[in-house]
């Protein structure tokens, strides 16, 4: 091996760093309309009568949710993946054109793919199956971008200088695996179109399964959409930068591995938690459930290495915001790791399901742990990949501490509101008869409904505030030289 | 073992395919084994019925109201028997939501009525003060897409053998059939028959002229489609 | 005391609190001994409890201890690892909670030995022998309560909260008639209340004054008459002659015969309820759902309203 420092080529993460940015302020402001609309409906109208038909709620929610999922999250894996792939692989892009060709091709398909997202989901044309949501013709171009990317994957590998994978590599392939498993499998669907001799809507289709098959098919793939998206690609990343950031070396290899091989066994069978008092059979009920505790272990797992791996290091934490992003990531990550298995046993669940607590849980996860993780990895990107120091250190400590206030917020309110729901819904008065009507449960929320929108409001303005610094970053901090960026990342004041 | 793993990506990765599919089948495969077979009393969609609940699709209806009934004694008292697999047999996709925003569904047919949805749909707040639920205006001027729905119809006829015109059992002992029409223009007509029934108990008056024209706006799909949840 | 540790006691009592909140409002709604939001609950408090001090014990960790260890000859992008014994109490717990996990499963409550049906009817049951005996001696002020009670649940989204028909949703409880009701009812006849004869429409409907069919005259008389509670003279006479022989001189109906047109009464309410209701407002569907009591607690609470 040569001692001359290979040049990574960042060109296709630069790309991806970009629609990172600009897909989460869409898709969370997006987010913020939800929340407001619920708490007070006439934002449903924002754009008048007119165009009620797009602005509605119904009609936004399955676009916030596919732009942050697909949109925000999925671009932050690429852009960290095709970033932090080389370096761990000691190989650079630049050494193949064939990956470079691919990697273009990938994110200029993505493009397409978003394109047709946004529209279609706008034009109400859906599925309805959550994180499902695309027909048939999106299905198929998000196959030939997975592939895509898969071939990405595994041709960097294949021209690697370092022997053993690292285990944020492991966790890439974890992702790449769980998610073109579950994607064909839930997406089988037959379009009408041809079906049925050219009648109809030429997208239609109608899924394969029915009923509580297609509802086990979803949630066995909502549940681990969850996993290869929101949590394994997100342990991949907070495996690399933690320690790179802060130089310290991973607290216990045993302990990695552990984890690893614990949540691909065990996050699998934890599906059937969304499935609870349906009309599935009770015992993969009880599955689901008991798997799910088992899960805090594996979880834990990896979140405890990282803490412990900043063992002594105090004085890191205290100085840079960047390692308080991936500290307090981990600390959701454990909050949701725990609070998901409490709410999966049958008992709770009977009250939490299909209350706001689920929803508070979900963002506790998405908004503490993966959407602040992946702005971390960026910020520790930037100066690598622009070759200029952070913009602003106190811009990014103001980012954190509203983002912390928002998000605290969120969850707080939104776990009133779901337990007060819950109990309300079940609730018998003196003569045995239910005591609320549903509307009773329905305005007994508008405070909270209220709090977690000026919370998600909150949240927006970091977004806002994130990608001012990443522009400024971009165009007109202080250069930096090699030497600077072997740890910490160099910041402006 | 796993530290040969770690050098050799592709059994890596070949190892943890066969970790996360192996599950998979476990937790899918029983219950496929013994398919969704309908219970007594549930019938195919019909065309116009079938419309309305893609209305509801495209409106995503199902990201505020579940379709799922469980069993609890306070779910029963308040939406009706708790939901049965075989109810479901004829859902594609299924429909039951995982957060309630707004009420359970499932059997909204049984305690609502025409024109209690249309002044509900266009203005819910006016109907139950404090709602938040979306006014849906649009649905009373768009047109409803009955050619797909036909089209859906003729497929899962065709590929899953959904019982079109075919004898069903009801639950008191008679027997009713589900037409699927053959021919698309047969289907307009069927439809258009169903939907001036529902037209005569509403009250607005472009959707009265629009199916006194021929036309089905969405608002008459979708009652349809709500009225059939029983 | 540490900094962190108080941070950390002062974060668990402001979520706790937030919680006592939330549940204190909320708590007496579950009833005595409602387990499951007792256990949700406590799933909540555990939850800030477990985390807020485990993650404190790692940052404790990080403010004191020194990282140390054998470091692996491997090293990735200037990423080392160390070749730490995984912590103990990780470890126990993991293997614990797996051995528990096989327990559960085969042996401690094996698949095979719930239903979730089972329990449901054993719920339901224990809820019905909770109120046997209250609802078997119900006088009538506690039928009208429980009645109403029901009426803001089932019959609100339809009749309003104070019964007004949500300006002309529904019917107007409050007042036994409209005009326009009435009208419509002449007119067209009517027939599913489950008496043993529908009520004619107008072609059968002789007004034994003239010996001749009602008029329109004579049909705007009654209805104002019959809607205006039959007071005045004006479609007396109709009325009499016209409707009394079913609806009975006063207009309280007669068992088997027709209904009462005056006051509504729980039996009529009890047979609305039984056929469900269409007509000049729009439909009502039939509530059949509704147990024995809960019928004629709303046939009080109705009949009530327009006393
Ligand atoms: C923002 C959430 C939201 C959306 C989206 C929504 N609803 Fe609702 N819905 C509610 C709430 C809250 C209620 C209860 C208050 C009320 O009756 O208006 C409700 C009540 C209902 C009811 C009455 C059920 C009952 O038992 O009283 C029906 C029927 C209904 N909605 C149908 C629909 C349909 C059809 C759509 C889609 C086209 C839809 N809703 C979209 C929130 C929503
Ligand atoms: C042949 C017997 C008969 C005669 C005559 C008759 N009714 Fe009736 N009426 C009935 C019956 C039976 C019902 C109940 C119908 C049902 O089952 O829905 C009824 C129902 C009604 C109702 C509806 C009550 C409700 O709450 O639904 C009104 C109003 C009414 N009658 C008014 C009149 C008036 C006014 C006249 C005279 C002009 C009249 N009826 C003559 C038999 C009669
Ligand atoms: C889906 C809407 C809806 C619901 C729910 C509903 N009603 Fe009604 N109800 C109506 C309408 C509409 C009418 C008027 C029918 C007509 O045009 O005469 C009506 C009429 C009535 C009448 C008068 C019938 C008459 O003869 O004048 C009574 C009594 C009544 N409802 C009681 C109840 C009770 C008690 C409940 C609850 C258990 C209830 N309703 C629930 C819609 C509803
Ligand atoms: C040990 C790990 C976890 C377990 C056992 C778990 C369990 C659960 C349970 C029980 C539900 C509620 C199902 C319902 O009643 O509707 C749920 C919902 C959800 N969780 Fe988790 N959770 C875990 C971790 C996470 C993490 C880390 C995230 C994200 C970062 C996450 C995201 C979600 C989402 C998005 C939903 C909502 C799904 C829906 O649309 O209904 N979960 N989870
Ligand atoms: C500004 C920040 C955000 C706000 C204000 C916000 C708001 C909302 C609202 C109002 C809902 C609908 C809840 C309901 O139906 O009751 C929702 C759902 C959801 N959001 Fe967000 N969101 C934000 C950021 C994010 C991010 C960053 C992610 C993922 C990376 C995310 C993922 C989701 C998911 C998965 C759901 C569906 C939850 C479920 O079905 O249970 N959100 N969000
Ligand atoms: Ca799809
Ligand atoms: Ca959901
Ligand atoms: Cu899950």
């Amino acid at each position: 091996m040569d001692n001359r420092p290979l040049e990574y080529d960042y060109t296709i993460a630069k790309m991806f760093m970009l629609t990172t940015v600009l897909l989460g302020i869409v898709g969370m402001l997006v987010g913020v309309i939800l929340a407001w609309q619920l708490a007070f409906p006439g934002v449903n109208l924002m754009l008048g009568e007119g165009l009620a038909e797009y602005t509605n709620f119904s009609r936004l929610r399955p676009l916030h949710t596919d732009a942050v999922i697909f949109g925000f999250t999925l671009s932050g894996i690429w852009a960290t993946w095709y970033y932090v792939g080389q370096r761990v692989l000691k190989v650079s892009m630049a050494e193949s054109k064939f990956l470079m060709f691919l990697g273009k091709l990938h994110f200029a398909l993505y493009l397409l793919v978003v394109v047709a997202v946004v529209g279609s989901l706008l034009m109400g044309i859906t599925t309805s199956k959550e994180y499902a949501e695309f027909e048939w013709p999106i299905d198929i171009a998000v196959v030939v971008v997975w592939v895509i990317w898969g071939m990405s994957i595994f041709g960097l590998i294949g021209i690697r200088r370092e022997k053993s994978l690292y285990i944020s590599i492991w966790y890439y392939i974890a992702t790449f695996l769980g998610i073109a498993m579950l994607y064909l499998f839930n997406n089988m669907a037959i379009p009408t179109y041809f079906a049925s001799g050219g009648i109809g809507a030429w997208y239609h289709s109608v899924s394969m399964y029915s009923g509580t098959n297609d509802a086990l098919v979803q949630w066995w793939y909502g549940h681990n959409a969850v996993a290869f998206g929101f949590t394994v690609p997100i342990v991949a990343m907070i495996y690399y930068f933690l320690p790179k950031e802060s130089g310290q070396a991973v607290y216990s290899y045993k302990l990695s591995l552990l984890a690893f091989w614990g949540l691909m066994f065990v996050y699998l069978w934890a599906g059937g938690h969304h499935l609870l008092f349906s009309t599935v059979p009770d015992w993969m009920q009880t599955m689901g459930s008991v798997f799910s505790v088992v899960l805090i272990l594996p979880s834990w797992g990896s979140a405890i290495n990282m803490l412990l791996t900043m063992k002594g290091e105090w004085q890191q934490v205290a100085a840079s915001p960047l390692i308080k992003f991936m500290i307090l990531a981990s600390t959701f990550y454990m909050f949701s790791t725990l609070e998901g298995p409490i709410q999966a046993i049958k008992s709770v669940n009977a009250l939490a399901h299909f209350t706001d607590w689920i929803v508070g849980h979900v963002h506790d996860g998405v908004l503490g742990w993966v959407a602040f993780m992946i702005m971390a990895a960026l910020f520790h990107m930037a100066p690598r990949v622009f070759k200029r120091e952070i913009y602003s250190k106190s811009l990014m400590n103001t980012q954190f501490w509203i983002q912390t206030l928002g998000v605290v917020l969120y969850f707080t309110s939104m776990w009133i509101a779901g337990i007060t729901q819950g109990m309300m819904w079940r609730a018998h008065d003196e003569f045995g008869n239910l005591a609320y009507s549903f509307i009773d449960t329905v305005t007994v929320l508008h405070p909270y409904y209220t709090i977690r929108a000026v919370g998600g409001t909150l949240y927006l303005i970091g977004m806002f505030l994130f990608a001012y610094n990443m522009y400024k970053t971009m165009t007109s901090a202080r250069r930096v030289d090699e030497s600077e960026l072997q740890t910490a990342s160099p910041m402006g004041a | 073992m796993f530290h040969w793993l770690e050098k050799h990506p592709f059994f890596f990765a070949v190892a943890v395919f066969v970790t996360i599919a192996f599950a998979g089948l476990i937790e899918i495969l029983p219950n496929f084994a013994q398919a969704s077979q309908p219970v007594v009393g549930t019938k195919p969609y019909t065309t116009l019925e079938l419309a309305g609940r893609h209305v509801y699709i495209k409106n995503s209806c199902n990201a505020c109201h579940s379709q799922l009934i469980r069993p609890f004694k306070s779910e029963t008292d308040r939406y009706g028997h708790y939901s049965l697999s075989g109810e479901y047999a004829y859902d594609r996709p299924f429909l039951w939501g995982s957060k309630r925003t707004g009420p359970d569904l499932m059997r909204v047919g049984n305690y609502r009525t025409t024109d209690w949805h249309e002044n509900h749909m266009k203005d819910p707040a006016g109907v139950v003060p404090g709602s938040i639920m979306p006014a849906y205006r649009w649905m009373f001027k768009n047109m409803a897409d009955i050619d797909t729905a036909y089209a859906e119809q003729v497929t899962v006829n065709k590929v899953f053998a959904v019982p079109y015109n075919a004898e069903i059992p009801m639950a008191d002992g008679s027997k009713e059939t589900v037409k699927l029409a053959a021919t698309l223009e047969e289907a307009h007509a069927d439809a258009l028959e169903e939907a001036k029934a529902i037209a005569a108990d509403m009250k607005d008056q472009d959707v009265k002229d629009a199916v006194a024209a021929g036309q089905i706006p969405e608002i008459v799909a979708i009652i349809a489609y709500l009225n059939s949840l029983k | 005391m540490n900094k962190t540790v108080l941070a950390a006691i002062i974060v668990v009592i402001a979520m706790l609190g937030a919680t006592y909140l939330a549940v204190g409002s909320a708590g007496g709604m579950g009833g005595e001994g409602d387990w499951v939001n007792k256990l949700a609950v406590l799933g909540a408090v555990v939850l800030v409890i477990v985390t807020v001090f485990v993650v404190t014990k790692y940052v404790r960790q990080m403010q004191y201890d020194k990282a140390s260890g054998k470091l692996a000859d491997e090293n990735w992008d200037g990423i080392g690892e160390y070749k730490n014994e995984l912590p103990f109490g990780w470890a126990v717990i993991f293997l614990g909670l797996n051995i528990w996990a096989i327990w559960y499963f085969l042996a401690g409550y094996p698949v095979n030995a719930y239903s979730q049906i089972g329990e449901y009817n054993e719920e339901v049951a224990a809820h019905d022998a909770k109120f046997e005996e209250q609802h078997a001696g119900m006088d009538d002020e506690t039928l009208k309560e429980m009645g109403g009670s029901i009426f803001i649940v089932q019959c609100a989204p339809c009749h309003g909260l104070q019964a007004d028909g949500i300006e002309g949703k529904a019917a107007n409880l409050n007042v036994r008639l409209e005009e326009k009701t009435v009208k419509h009812v002449i007119n067209n006849g009517q027939g599913m209340l489950g008496y043993p004869a529908p009520m004619p429409d107008r072609n059968g409907l002789f007004n034994m004054n003239t010996g001749a069919l009602i008029t329109d005259a004579e049909i705007d008389a009654v209805a104002k008459y019959v809607a205006g509670g039959m007071k005045g003279t004006e479609g007396a006479d109709v009325f009499a002659g016209t409707c009394a022989a079913c609806h009975g001189v006063d207009g309280k109906g007669m068992e088997m015969v027709a209904p009462s047109v005056v006051d509504y009464n729980p039996t009529l309410v009890a047979d609305v309820l039984k056929h469900g209701k269409k007509g000049a407002i729009g439909s009502m569907p039939a509530f059949n759902n509704l147990t024995e009591v809960q019928v004629k607690a709303l046939g009080a609470y109705v009949t009530d309203l327009s006393k």
